[in-house]
């Protein structure tokens, strides 16, 4: 099976600075490849070399087939791409933006007229098309950046932190438009620093200082960096919980108490720690199971201690 | 090719029609300005202000004054019987000249003596002081001729072996320096225009991001830049040609030539401006760097176009460097053009000069621009 990107040894410099630091993955065709990592961690740096923007200092990819280093030309046809800033024309309507870049992605005539018409409606902005976009909500306008990148119908998305202030909901509704891409056959490469959003994709790449420190499913991601097993609970104390056997952590959240157990400790089952808490004069204590969250593997990763 | 540079042409005229200021600065602001411009830029020396301090107070003197101050060269501001007073006047700028007749003038002039009238000119305006100066020196001598007694003896003697210069000035007879200017002040507001939309433009699709977004499509940056200035090239031609038709109606700018050869050298004239206008927004990276680079060009450009004052009046190292200014020629071909119905043949040097020019520095511009964005 031929991946959709392949990257190599990918390093880029900016005078003394290394911003993406001997960079190497590939991307199945088809799959959500999720790009973490916190600001300033080369996730855009990367993007913007796979798009073709930005020659890499040394290493190599390909991207849909194509070197981007010697032919980025070939990769931007085959890609769709969406900034971190949103970069339409405020001062544009939708339907003179997704003109322009219908026309920019070289279709014209009734391709154009079709793939003009069809992202209006993805957007949903059919009935809105002569509004100035620089008057939409930032949902809508999100929608419309993605249908705009979608005009051409590209084999790979490159989506940069898509949902950067974006209302909740409306990120919600963005993924559950993304996951339908994917569905599709569109391979889907997405940078973000929500890492709940990081649940929805097949694999996750987490960048740290220019480096990518690791690289699985989700599962596989917790499996390896946070073993061990979660409860919650709540109405203990948690000087209390830190003498169970096993414990390794508790952490504050929301109005419970995250347990983390070592995978041996006896008390991984819920009732087990109910038990050993009531013996203990906290017999009201609720005990749950819980899960842990690539927020844990973040942590974990980035700050080992 | 075709149709990404149709795509980019298309959005930029929408842009400019949804924004009013854009469309202002490119067809309301240079039609103000060349009828302004064409009012103030003007030589012509007229209605001097002069300040008579007449000592001798005879029917001569009177008389010399009055007939000097008769026509729109001069007018009389006060008149004083002390110098000094008329001194001051000068000083305090309510009058450029001071004209001090001195006692003795009309017994001077009765008894066939030489006499002298002293003329005090402010000369902190050098161009209106030496028009002046001439003017008054040559009513000087005529009046003198007509007025002394010697005049008979004077005519009496035929002029034998005299050498006499007879003037006739071609193309502008009347010395109006309005027809002189204004196609000058139509290839600045050409400049102006073409160079800043172009440079700020650019600099605002970086500033906003959208210009990330054009570079990856797949489009050629030929398409990019192309297809970018080709509408404010357009628009320059529609500038240029409301430059000539206002010049004509309002300030009687002859057009005795072919009016195409205009129009070829604005377009020559316009790949060179818009080339500049890539170059300074290949190296900005905010709307504001663009706009002071673009006045760091316009500047020498316009002061070595010799549309102010004549290239042949700089310094001898400093004339070959006007050959670089593609302003120079542009005001020459209209000019030449429209004043003295040159051809084409006439001005080929010019056309050359632009046409070589505007393609190095319009492809120079673009490659800058596409090794910046990449």
């Amino acid at each position: 099976m031929t991946h959709a990107i392949t990257v190599t040894g990918l390093t880029r410099r900016f005078g003394d600075f290394t911003a993406v630091d001997d960079v190497s993955f590939h991307v199945e065709a088809g799959e959500i490849f999720g790009y973490l990592g916190a600001n300033g961690a080369g996730k855009s740096t990367t993007i913007r070399m796979l798009c073709g923007l930005l020659q890499p200092s040394a290493g190599q990819a390909t991207v849909a087939g194509c070197d981007i280093a010697h032919d980025p030309r070939g990769v931007k046809r085959a890609i769709g791409y969406m900034s971190q800033k949103f970069s339409l024309y405020l001062d544009l309507t939708p339907q003179q933006n997704l003109e322009f870049f219908a026309g920019a992605q070289g279709l014209s005539g009734k391709a154009r007229k079709r793939a003009v018409a069809e992202a209006l409606d993805r957007a949903g902005l059919t009935d809105r098309a002569d509004a100035t976009t620089g008057a939409l909500p930032g949902g809508v306008r999100q929608r419309l950046a993605l249908a705009s990148a979608r005009l051409h119908a590209p084999k790979i998305l490159f989506l940069d932190e898509p949902t950067a202030g974006v209302a909740p909901d409306a990120r919600r509704e963005f993924w559950r438009e993304i996951r339908a891409v994917a569905a599709q056959g569109t391979t889907v490469f997405v940078t973000t620093h929500h890492l709940d959003e990081a649940e929805f994709c097949a694999r996750v790449g987490l960048m740290v200082d220019g480096k990518l420190v690791a690289l699985d499913t989700p599962d596989g991601l917790k499996a390896a960096h946070v073993p061990g097993r979660f409860l919650g609970v709540q109405g203990a104390p948690q000087a209390l919980l830190r003498q169970a056997p096993g414990v390794v952590a508790v952490e504050p959240f929301g109005l419970r108490w995250r347990v983390r157990l070592a995978a041996d400790s006896p008390l991984v089952a819920p009732e087990a720690l109910a038990w050993w808490l009531a013996e203990r004069g906290a017999g009201d204590a609720r005990v749950e199971a819980g899960q842990p969250t690539l927020e844990d593997v973040f942590l974990a990763l980035v700050d080992p201690a | 090719m075709r149709t990404e540079i149709l795509a980019v042409a298309v959005k930029e005229l929408r842009q400019t029609r949804r924004d009013p200021r854009t469309l202002a600065v490119l067809v309301i602001a240079p039609i103000i300005q060349l009828v302004l411009l064409g009012f103030a830029v003007n030589l012509d020396v007229t209605h001097v202000p002069v300040v008579v301090a007449d000592a001798d107070q005879t029917a001569e003197s009177r008389a010399f004054t009055r007939e000097l101050l008769a026509g729109d060269a001069f007018d009389p501001v006060a008149a004083t019987p002390a110098a000094p007073d008329a001194m001051a006047q000068v000083v305090a700028g309510d009058a450029a000249i001071a004209l001090v007749v001195p006692r003795g003038f009309a017994a001077d002039l009765k008894a066939g003596r030489p006499t002298t009238v002293q003329a005090l000119a402010d000369g902190s305006d050098a161009q209106r002081a030496v028009v002046a100066q001439n003017a008054m020196g040559a009513f000087a001598l005529r009046w003198g001729l007509q007025h002394s007694p010697l005049t008979a003896l004077a005519q009496a003697q035929a002029p034998v072996g005299r050498t006499v210069v007879q003037p006739r000035v071609l193309y502008n007879p009347t010395l109006d320096s309005r027809i002189y200017f204004v196609p000058g002040v139509a290839a600045t507001l050409l400049l102006v225009v073409t160079l800043v939309v172009t440079a700020m433009g650019l600099a605002r699709e970086k500033e906003s991001g959208t210009l990330e977004q054009v570079l990856v499509t797949p489009m050629s940056s030929w398409a990019v830049v192309i297809g970018k200035v080709l509408p404010y090239g357009l628009i320059g031609l529609l500038d240029l040609a409301l430059a000539v038709a206002l010049g004509s109606a309002i300030f009687d700018v002859p057009i005795r030539g072919f009016l195409p050869l205009v129009g070829l050298g604005g377009s020559l004239y316009l790949l060179n401006t818009l080339g500049l206008g890539l170059f300074v927004a290949s190296a900005a990276r905010t709307q504001q760097q663009a706009f002071m680079g673009a006045f760091f060009v316009i500047l020498p450009m316009t002061l070595l176009s010799g549309f102010m004052s004549p290239i042949s009046n700089m310094p001898a190292w400093l004339q070959p460097l006007t050959l670089l200014d593609p302003m120079r020629h542009m005001v020459e071909i209209m000019r030449g053009v429209l004043l003295k119905a040159a051809t084409f043949e006439d001005l080929s040097r010019q056309y050359g000069i632009l046409a070589g020019m505007g393609t190095a520095l319009f492809s120079g511009a673009a490659l800058a621009l596409k090794r910046r964005l990449s």
